[in-house]
Parts: structure tokens; C-alpha cells; sequence
């Protein structure tokens, strides 16, 4: 139905499509652990914080695999009335918006996630304990005191390192425009038209 | 009136082919940039709290993974050929037996696109096989699958319970008569239709096999029992429920209906579990499993996506005042609660044009929310009356998402489809007039069965 569904997928493509399966499947399998675990009258106390972060990383990372594959919607109805090369310019248009705000939201995202790195790098998240092969940062970053949970910049990290990449997949499509190759930002359905008539001719 | 000139970029982004999670988003960093001194770093923290901050919304993955699994699993299939031995003998009985088989697919979904997709892919081909035409298929599978948000449980409305605080459990019990009564009143629409143009009859295959194929379907229906039963009974919490949910469809599709998975040979063939033990291991690893789980999440990523950037918008419209700023115009005219509900469905009715639901609840409800709750409005009732609206909404162009799902699935152009849609679109019309103006239709069963609820304005 979409250009999304039907790709030969790259090597890039396979790491993004296991994650997004992986993250997904470990939010599922730690809620469902975290149930059984209480009508057993017990609990794993970092169940739902892990799974919140997984949430985040699952969407905010896969928001820049929607743009290389162009699945995030839209209205295409306008655009798809113009001649192509009008049609071109507001698309390019549309593209220059999606960079400004992937910066944006990178510079936003910097500034947050540093000041968890610098001046509250004791910030601890709730939950989840700190393994131990992670503590060099304690050394690093908190004066040698010892992390029992988590620092929060760990998780953190997600937010500078998601937009980035959105900025990087929005900057890939507007070259793809640019040269032609994709004529819009979001999921198209004028293909749809294609197939009927080519149906239709049979 | 900045909030008015806020709204129009939003729309004018939009139009030039700007994704909506963007154009919501861009526009709402740009308006706290120009004028308040917000921070970007605190519209990023407002983004990752999407995800951190509200519990409810964790739901929505888990919801699409069940359906996903329920799908792939072959659970369709299975409600389908249920539908058809149960209604297919009256008139119009395969477009009947469709509405029946989307609303209970919808008992399993949380979502309208999925519904579409699960029952349109099997019997649009099915109704012009035997002589329907393939634009009144596709008008019923669009309008039918609308009920995949109305009928419990619905992402939308685990939404609407995330951006006002009601409770998810309630919402659920809410949906389930309206949503009955809608997949009526589509089926009577159907069967007048039907008798009009004298569409074909199914042979009436006997009470063996309403029984056989209602056994058949029966393991993937038990996952509505799952899920209520869990919340109502306080063993879950509707997200955990949710997570249940999915576990439970991995294993019903991968070791009872085995149409997926290691079990799965081909076509109607499929291996024994005793005789294959392994495939309990195997299958946490198996393609089919990832393929379902990546499926989900995309439709994840481009919900969630829309949804965390509504929310920044909803931290704009919040901070600026402009729900209280709207309560006191619209309290200053005079507005009663007929009229303001008239108000609520016109603002939703041309939002839905333009946008997804779950996107659109989560900045409109915090708008109108506390209109309400001054002028009595029972919360349920609004969240339903929001609920329908997105259902016409989504069956209306130009961002109507079941129109874009069924022309898809139909092979239509998406003009067509609207075509198609029209009729059933007024029905629905009317169920919204009957929804807005009888309130206990939505209320009297949560109220009967978890008590009155409080109302703290």
C-alpha cells in the first residue's frame, strides 16, 4: 500500500527495524513479568520505569526511521493538486520546516540532556539500579561517589541522539526532493488512483 | 489572538504537506519562542514526558501489538466466518455479517484503521464474489470499522482518559452500548440498502455450524473478557491489562490458531505443539514475531509521534490560559449545555478533517474539558461524544484515516471511497445526534457497575 511496506531493506534498515521489534517486544515481556510477578505476591520494582524508557526510545528513535520511509501522515490532498514543479517548491518548503524543528528540538534536547551530564549528574533516576560495569561514570562525572541507581542522563541520552538523526533523515529526504527522486514528506495516497486504473485496464 | 494566528500556521503547515506531528510541534516551540520565555529545554522535557509522565498512554503500544498479533494470527478469519453463520442468510447478509464481524474485531482492537484492515482484506472480495459492488463493500468495511474506537477497548479513548483524568475502565464500560447501538443501526441501514437493491442472500448453514465456527472464534474473543474482566476486577491496571492482552494474542496465534509462527505450514495446515515442544523457544526469536511486533510499532512511532507533539501544543494552549480564556467567552454568551455540545461536535466534526484523533483529543478535550465540567456535563458522556465525532471524522476527507486504510485495502481511489462512505456517514450522523442528546446511553452502565463517579471541578 505505501512505499514503507514494500523495500528491500539495507543493512541500516535491518538495525532500525530490530530495534523498533525489540523495544517493543521488551516493554511487552517486562509488563507482562511485572503481573505475573505480583499475583505471586511479589514484584520487579524497576518494571514500569524500564518500561517508560523503552517507550521513549522506541518512538522517539523510530519518528527518524517514519521519515526515511516516509510513513509519518499528513494532508496530501493540496499538494498533490499542484503542477509538479509548484508541486516541488512546497514540498521543499515543507522539508525546510521539518529541519527548523529537528534543530530546534536538538538544541532543546542538548541543552537538557547536558545539564544531566554536568551539574546534576548525581540525579538518579526512581528505579532501575545502576550496573555495575557502568559505574567508570561515577568516576567520571560524580565525583567518585558511587551510582545506586541509575544517573539520569543514561536514558537521556535518547533525546539528543533522536533528534540529531531526525535532523539528519529530514536533510536525506530534502536531497531526495531536491533531486527529484521523492515527491512528498508524508505517507501518499495518490498510488492508490495508480492501482485502480491499472486494475481497471485489465 | 495569538492563539488564533497559532491555530492558522498549524493548518497552513499542514496544507503544504508538513507531517501533522511537526506542524503541531513546530508551531508550538515557535509560539513559546516568540512569546513567553520558555526554554527549548523545557519543550524537550515536555516531548519525553509524552512517554514518562503518562502512565494511560503506555496502553497504546500494547493495545496495537494485541491486534497486531490477532490479525496476523488469524483471528479475522475466524470472527468472520462466525459473522456469516450467525447473519449471512438475510438479505444484504455479507455486508451484515461484515458490520457484525468489524464490531467484534473491534472488541479485540483498540483502533479503527486496524479493524479495516483485518476484516476488509477477507471479505471485500468475499461481497463481490457474490455480486455486492465493490464500492458499497467498501463503504460498509470504512464505516464499520469506525466502531474499532467506539467499542472497548479503543486507543482514542485511552487517550481522552490521558489528557482529562478520567478513568480508562469507565471510558471502556461507556463505549460498549453506544458501540452496539451504532453497528445496529449501520446493520438496519444495511438491510433497508439490501432490500432496495436486491442483494444476494447467504444459504443458511444450521445451527452446527454457528456452534463450530462461534467455538473456533471463541479463544480470540475470550481477550475482551481478559481485558475488562482485569480491570474490572482490580487485577490490572488498564495498561498492564493491555500488556496482558498481547501476551495473550502471541500465544493464541502462535500455538492455538497456529497461522503464524513455527506451527504454521501453510494455508489451513499446521503442526502439533506436543510433537514440536522447541517451538515454545523458538518462536520468541521467529520472523513472524518480529515482523508483527515491527508492524506495531511503526503504527506506534507514528501515533505516539503525533500525540508527545500534541502535547507540547496542549502545554502552550495550557500555559497561555486559553482553555479558561475560551470557558469565559463562551460562559459570557450564555452558552447552556445544549448549545456548547452543539459547539464541541461542529469544533470536532472540522477538526477531524484535518486531523488524526488521537492527536486532535489530546488538544481539544483540555479545551472544552472544563466548559464542560462548569456547565454539568457528565465527563464520560463528553469523552463518547468526542469518540463519535473522531469516527465521522475518520471516515471524512481530507485526513480521514479509514478512507486512506479501506481504498488501500479495496483497491479504490480514495475519492471513491468517500463516495461509497456517504451514506453510512449519516447514519453515524444521527447515532451522534442520539448519542449527544441521551446521555445515559453512555453513562448508566459504568455507573451501574462501578458506582457513581466524583466529579471534582
Amino acid at each position: 500500500m505505501t512505499s514503507a511496506g514494500s523495500h528491500n531493506p539495507s543493512a541500516g534498515d535491518r538495525i532500525e527495524e530490530t530495534l523498533i521489534a525489540f523495544f517493543l517486544g521488551a516493554m511487552t515481556l517486562i509488563t507482562f513479568a511485572n503481573v505475573i510477578a505480583r499475583l505471586m505476591h511479589s514484584n520487579i520494582l524497576w518494571a514500569l520505569e524500564a518500561t517508560v524508557f523503552l517507550f521513549a526510545f522506541l518512538v522517539l528513535m523510530g519518528a527518524s526511521y517514519a521519515v526515511k520511509h516516509t510513513f509519518h501522515i499528513g494532508v496530501d490532498v493540496v499538494v498533490q493538486l499542484l503542477p509538479k514543479p509548484t508541486r516541488r517548491l512546497v514540498t521543499l518548503f515543507a522539508v525546510a520546516v521539518c529541519i527548523v524543528f529537528s534543530l530546534l528540538l536538538f538544541k532543546g534536547s542538548w541543552d537538557y540532556w547536558w545539564a544531566f551530564v554536568t551539574k546534576r549528574a548525581f540525579y538518579e533516576v526512581n528505579d532501575i539500579p545502576m550496573p555495575g560495569f557502568l559505574q567508570f561514570f561515577a568516576h567520571w562525572l560524580n565525583d567518585g561517589e558511587l551510582y545506586e541507581k541509575m544517573p539520569r542522563f543514561i536514558p537521556y541520552t535518547v533525546m539528543p541522539v533522536s533528534s540529531a538523526l531526525l535532523t539528519y533523515r529530514f536533510v536525506q529526504a530534502g536531497m531526495r526532493v531536491w533531486r527529484g527522486e521523492q515527491d512528498l514528506l508524508v505517507e501518499s495516497h495518490e498510488a492508490d488512483d495508480e492501482a485502480e486504473l491499472k486494475e481497471g485496464a485489465k | 489572538m495569538e492563539a488564533l494566528l497559532l491555530f492558522v500556521v498549524i493548518i497552513g503547515l499542514m496544507l503544504t504537506g508538513v507531517p501533522i506531528a511537526v506542524s503541531l510541534g513546530v508551531s508550538s516551540i515557535g509560539f513559546l519562542l516568540i512569546f513567553s520565555d520558555a526554554s527549548l529545554a523545557s519543550v524537550s522535557q515536555t516531548l519525553l514526558s509524552a512517554f514518562t509522565g503518562h502512565y494511560t498512554l503506555l496502553a497504546i503500544p500494547f493495545f496495537v501489538l494485541a491486534s497486531g498479533f490477532m490479525s496476523t494470527g488469524g483471528v479475522a478469519k475466524r470472527i468472520i466466518r462466525f459473522a456469516i453463520a450467525v447473519v449471512g442468510h438475510v438479505s444484504g447478509g455479507l455486508a451484515i455479517a461484515s458490520v457484525f464481524a468489524c464490531m467484534m474485531f473491534a472488541a479485540l482492537s483498540g483502533s479503527s484503521p486496524a479493524t479495516v484492515v483485518a476484516i476488509g482484506t477477507i471479505v471485500i472480495g468475499g461481497m463481490r464474489q457474490v455480486g455486492y459492488t465493490k464500492e458499497f463493500a467498501a463503504g460498509v468495511i470504512c464505516s464499520a470499522g469506525t466502531l474499532g474506537i467506539l467499542i472497548p477497548p479503543s486507543i482514542v479513548m485511552v487517550v481522552y482518559a490521558a489528557a482529562t483524568d478520567v478513568s480508562v475502565g469507565r471510558m471502556f464500560l461507556a463505549g460498549v452500548f453506544p458501540g452496539l447501538m451504532a453497528g445496529i443501526m449501520l446493520m438496519i441501514g444495511i438491510y433497508i440498502m439490501a432490500k432496495v437493491k436486491g442483494l444476494p442472500k447467504q444459504a443458511w448453514k444450521g445451527w452446527k455450524e454457528i456452534a463450530l465456527s462461534g467455538m473456533d472464534a471463541l479463544w480470540g474473543l475470550l481477550l475482551i473478557v481478559i481485558i475488562l474482566g482485569g480491570i474490572y476486577s482490580g487485577k490490572f491496571t488498564p495498561t498492564e491489562a493491555a500488556a496482558v492482552a498481547a501476551m495473550y494474542a502471541f500465544f493464541i496465534a502462535n500455538f492455538v490458531y497456529r497461522d503464524m509462527g513455527p506451527l504454521y505450514i501453510e494455508e489451513g495446515k499446521s503442526k502439533s505443539l506436543l510433537r514440536n515442544p522447541h517451538s515454545l523457544l523458538t518462536v520468541w526469536m521467529h520472523r513472524d514475531t518480529r515482523k508483527v511486533l515491527f508492524e506495531s510499532g511503526k503504527l506506534t512511532i507514528m501515533l505516539m509521534f503525533i500525540i508527545a507533539n500534541a502535547l507540547i501544543l496542549k502545554h502552550v494552549l495550557t500555559d497561555e490560559q486559553i482553555p479558561q480564556a475560551i470557558a469565559e467567552m463562551m460562559l459570557a454568551a450564555g452558552l447552556g449545555p445544549i448549545m456548547f455540545l452543539v459547539v464541541v461536535n461542529v469544533l470536532l466534526l472540522i477538526g477531524g478533517q484535518f486531523m488524526e484523533p488521537s492527536g486532535l483529543l489530546i488538544i481539544v478535550a483540555p479545551l472544552v474539558f472544563p466548559i464542560a465540567m462548569e456547565l454539568g456535563i457528565d465527563p464520560i458522556h463528553l469523552g463518547i461524544i468526542m469518540v463519535v465525532n473522531m469516527e465521522i471524522g475518520m471516515i471524512t476527507p481530507p485526513v480521514g484515516l479509514n478512507l486512506f486504510v479501506t481504498a488501500g485495502v479495496a483497491k479504490l481511489s480514495v475519492l471513491n471511497v468517500v463516495k461509497a462512505a456517504l451514506p453510512f456517514v449519516a447514519i453515524l450522523f444521527v447515532f451522534l445526534i442520539i448519542v449527544t442528546y441521551y446521555p445515559p446511553l453512555s453513562t448508566w452502565l459504568p455507573t451501574k457497575i462501578m458506582g457513581p463517579e466524583l466529579v471534582i471541578r
